[in-house]
């Protein structure tokens, strides 16, 4: 039974670190943009199709191709914040809601010309199976709780250690003091939308390594990155970082101690538990957003 | 060119053929399938099957009516795998082009729609590969379907599982789609009718990837045997998965892909020794010399290997030539009585498992031959058939309306 | 330093600043008083890059700066202490007042923080807390020292004592006097005029979008209008 629950632990920590990763990106453009920026997973299919792009036609390695791909992903950010949000920053809220939904739409078909309808696994190598007194560990699983965690290491120092990350918080805090503080509020937009990107397109890859970059993949991945928004507070990187590891492990244990039946009901009781009981998410006031 | 023409050159060419029939004549069948979109994979071998068999029928002589011989020739309409769509080819068919034979039918969705319908026309219907159980099960006295719903397969997997020393099953498979929970069903009630226990049964939906909770927990309940089954794509995750959680009891599944779709998600070492347990379509390896003749015809005349389902279609033009020549005579309530009583023909493809002696059963239902097929060194190999009972399946499927 | 020559400035169709005219010279204190709704954050916002004017011109430096961007305006060397204190409020002390020194991040900022933290001794203890957690006075501190930081050529506090507690408006008049002796070039917009008198050396009188007086804060003490209007003789 130990042995079982251990198993279950690391199944719903790989998925749930993978979750995290997309509502990172999710929760910081949120923050400083006000935006729902639906086309995010979308975003992180490209990187992931481009990695697989890399390897099979460069012949270049995983990690390379990945490093690449998040480069472009950040470009690709960074244009998508210029050309599509950029001109629509003072006007109503609706106006970028339908422009993200649009993005959505481009984006999935953008993929679908360029890379296919068939799904592509992104080919790592790491198939060998660690097991420790009955609880298996795959070696591809570790490595994508390692990468996952790195990059969240990486990224809650760069935010909360760097002039850059004082900047970003600042923004998402209070943007007139910001600008009062000699900020650039449009050069910290564009640097949030190309980290927030290239944070997505590594989620799309270790996806694509683990499961499959497939049309139909992106939006699950945002229905989850916005759960997890609003279970760990929007605008919240320590509940981001919380809630994908609380929706992955709470899905897993729904399936060992309730039913397989309810494993995605589940995301949807614990955001309506959150929102009667603790309506500002689980990490809205606490220290950093 | 207008009727008058046709008919015109009709009769110049009866009375200038030397060596024609006094009456020759001509059955027109409308066939409609997917013939583009997704669908198409299975419509478009259908309908080359079809215009194969009757360029054979008709290069043979034809068919002999009472004192008529007549030619076949196919009227084709693209029914996208859509119901609206196929239910206005339907219509198109039976009210402007006045047909009286319907073919072809390769998906459930589409022809469920037509069948829904067809009971009141005075028209027969020859479905081939489409699966969804009620539309045979509705009743309809006009319907004939070569290809088995998947419970009846399911079944017999349940049987072949206990049969395999297997006493404690744990089952992962998909939540929501009919024809693989009507099998999943079935095999569970068979298996359990055996003598078996089944341990758990856990679904997955219809976008997953990961089903490591829910094998996980199969584990721990430490079944000798496993059934996982959904569509390809999803079940080798799981074989995948499976292998990464350490789980070496036998692995029965059914999803009917093929090797190449099952590696490109797991690896060779994950497939070992995994079963699919499926209908036997058109398999020159598991059927006999008839198969080989087919393949060896279609590749001709089309380029292409044919694929697995086209012979259910290729096989009800066999039946409906046997119908008409036991019938004597083209008027529909004789056929349908010359199909309802037909013995297998010795033309068809398929091993169909004839209940009381007849192909088709009281609901115009046939039944083929199951199989186990085994996951060997990068390869499906076919093992054995499964125990299929082809009559008590038909005396259930009698009771039931969908 | 800083001269506003003839400045308008509108909401949409509506003109609330209709051509205003003023100086700051470098070492000066200037206050900007009036009521309510007399334009003066009006007038601090357009010097500051968030509203452009519809005329006129500012020019701060030698340079104009009017229709600059936000941030561009903060470079060149104006520092703003604005209205309601705007903290970052979930950032520590420490952290609000080293984004104060935004502008001078590549340098070494050590010794301004050990400064402020000599000048408001209070903020020594708060430095590990979140700013949104402090009194209003203590915020004002913040804001304060966090507009210091930057080493502003000009330093514009606005409203510094709005909704503070009374004891600690003395405080802040205080503050205000040290900075002056610091050698702070300061722009002071308050509606305390007493307070502000105290501390300028010169003023101006806003009324309804228009400079309606202006001399020293001697002058401006001893003028009649303002005495019955503000000082409440």
């Amino acid at each position: 039974m130990l042995v079982d629950l251990i198993q279950q632990l690391f199944n719903g920590l790989v998925i749930g670190s993978i979750y995290t990763l997309v509502a990172l990106g999710l929760t910081i453009i949120f923050g400083i943009l006000g935006i729902a920026h639906f086309a995010h997973g979308s975003v992180a299919m490209f990187g992931g199709y481009l990695t697989f792009f890399f390897i099979q036609s460069l012949g270049i390695g995983l990690f390379p191709s990945m490093a690449l791909a998040m480069v472009a992903g950040a470009l690709l950010g960074v244009i998508l914040e210029r050309v599509a949000y950029h001109p629509v920053r003072n006007a109503p809220p609706i106006n970028a809601f339908i422009i993200a939904l649009g993005l959505t739409l481009i984006i999935e078909k953008s993929n679908l010309i360029l890379f296919g309808v068939d799904q592509v696994i992104i080919p790592t190598g790491f198939d060998r199976v660690f097991e420790i007194g009955g609880v298996t560990f795959p070696e591809l699983r570790v490595y994508i709780l390692v990468i996952a965690a790195v990059l969240v290491i990486a990224l809650t120092i760069l935010i909360q250690k760097t002039w850059m990350g004082m900047a970003v918080r600042a923004v998402a805090q209070n943007r007139p003091a910001a600008i009062l503080m000699g900020i650039n509020v449009d050069a910290v937009s564009m640097f949030v939308f190309g980290l927030s990107s290239a944070l997505g397109v590594a989620a799309g890859v270790l996806v694509g390594a683990l499961f499959a970059v497939a049309p139909g993949v992106s939006s699950g991945l945002v229905v989850k990155g916005f759960a997890v928004l609003i279970l760990g507070g929007l605008g919240s990187i320590p509940g981001a970082i919380i809630g994908g590891l609380l929706l992955g492990v709470s899905e897993t244990f729904a399936t060992a101690f309730i039913s397989s039946a309810y494993k995605d009901v589940i995301a949807f009781l614990l955001m309506i538990g959150v929102l009667l009981f603790k309506p500002e998410g689980l990490m809205r006031r606490s220290a950093t957003r | 060119m207008n009727r008058f023409w046709k008919l015109a050159m009709a009769g110049a060419l009866a009375i200038t053929a030397p060596a024609a029939h006094a009456a020759d004549k001509v059955l027109t069948i409308g066939v409609s399938d997917a013939l583009s979109g997704g669908g198409a994979v299975y419509g478009e071998p259908q309908r080359r099957a079809i215009n194969l068999a009757i360029e054979q029928i008709n290069g043979n002589g034809g068919i002999a009516v009472g004192d008529d011989t007549y030619t076949l020739e196919t009227i084709e309409y693209d029914d996208k795998a859509d119901p609206t769509e196929a239910t206005n080819v339907a219509r198109k068919l039976i009210d402007r082009d006045g047909v009286k034979y319907l073919m072809g039918y390769c998906c459930s969705a589409s022809t469920g729609a037509v069948a829904s319908i067809i009971g009141r026309e005075d028209v027969i219907m020859l479905v081939g590969t489409a699966g969804a159980r009620a539309i045979t099960a509705a009743g309809n006295d006009n319907v004939f379907r070569t290809r088995p719903p998947g419970d009846y397969t399911g079944a017999a997997a349940g049987r072949f599982i206990y049969d395999q020393g297997v006493r404690r099953l744990g089952v992962v498979a998909t939540r929501d789609v009919a024809l693989f929970t009507q099998y999943r069903d079935a095999l569970v009630e068979a298996f359990k009718e055996a003598g078996g226990e089944v341990v758990a049964v856990e679904t997955f939906g219809g976008q997953d990837r990961d089903m490591t909770a829910q094998l996980t927990k199969v584990r721990g309940l430490d079944p000798d045997g496993y059934f996982i089954s959904g569509y390809v794509e999803q079940v080798a995750f799981a074989y995948r998965q499976a292998h990464e959680l350490g789980i070496t009891a036998p692995r029965f599944g059914f999803s009917g892909g093929s090797a190449e779709q099952f590696l490109a998600v797991a690896s060779k070492e994950a497939m070992e020794g995994v079963w699919d347990l499926i209908a036997i379509e058109f398999n020159a390896e598991a059927l006999g010399d008839n198969a080989k003749a087919y393949a060896k015809a279609y590749e001709e005349r089309w380029g292409d290997y044919p694929t697995p389902n086209s012979a259910f279609a290729h096989d009800q033009v066999w039946v409906l030539k046997h119908a008409l020549e036991n019938a004597g005579t083209t008027e529909l309530g004789a056929v349908k009585e010359a199909l309802r009583n037909l013995t297998v023909p010795s033309e068809v493809v398929l091993e169909y498992l004839p209940v009381d002696g007849q192909m088709f059963d009281p609901k115009g239902q046939a039944y083929i031959s199951n199989g186990a097929f085994q996951f060997h060194d990068g390869d499906w190999e076919f093992k054995t058939k499964l125990p299929s009972d082809a009559a008590g399946y038909s005396a259930y499927f009698q009771t039931i309306r969908k | 330093m800083l001269t506003v020559t003839d400045v308008r400035i509108s909401y949409g169709q509506a003109e609330v600043v209709h051509g205003v005219s003023f100086a700051v010279e470098e070492g000066e204190c200037v206050a900007l008083i009036g009521p309510n709704g007399a334009g003066k954050s009006t007038i601090l916002k357009a010097i500051c890059g968030l509203l452009r004017p519809s005329a006129g011109d500012i020019v701060f430096d030698g340079r104009s700066v009017a229709g600059l961007p936000g941030h561009e305006v903060a470079r060149r060397g104006i520092a703003m202490c604005p209205e309601g204190r705007q903290m970052f409020p979930e950032m520590t002390v420490m952290e609000n007042l080293k984004l104060g020194a935004y502008r001078r991040r590549s340098e070494s900022i050590t010794p301004e923080i050990d400064e402020m933290m000599e000048l408001f001794p209070r903020l020594r203890e708060r430095s590990t807390q979140m700013a949104g957690t402090l009194s209003g006075g203590e915020q004002e501190m913040v804001a304060i020292a966090r507009a210091l930081m930057a080493k502003p050529k000009l330093c514009i506090f606005d409203e510094p004592s709005l909704g503070i507690a009374p004891k600690v408006v003395d405080e802040i008049e205080e503050t205000l006097i040290k900075i002056k002796g610091l050698g702070v070039t300061i722009l002071l917009v308050e509606q305390a005029v007493s307070m502000a008198l105290r501390v300028a050396d010169r003023a101006y009188v806003l009324e309804a979008g228009e400079v309606v007086t202006a001399g020293t804060s001697q002058e401006m003490s001893n003028d009649p209008r303002v005495q019955s209007a503000y000082l409440g003789a």
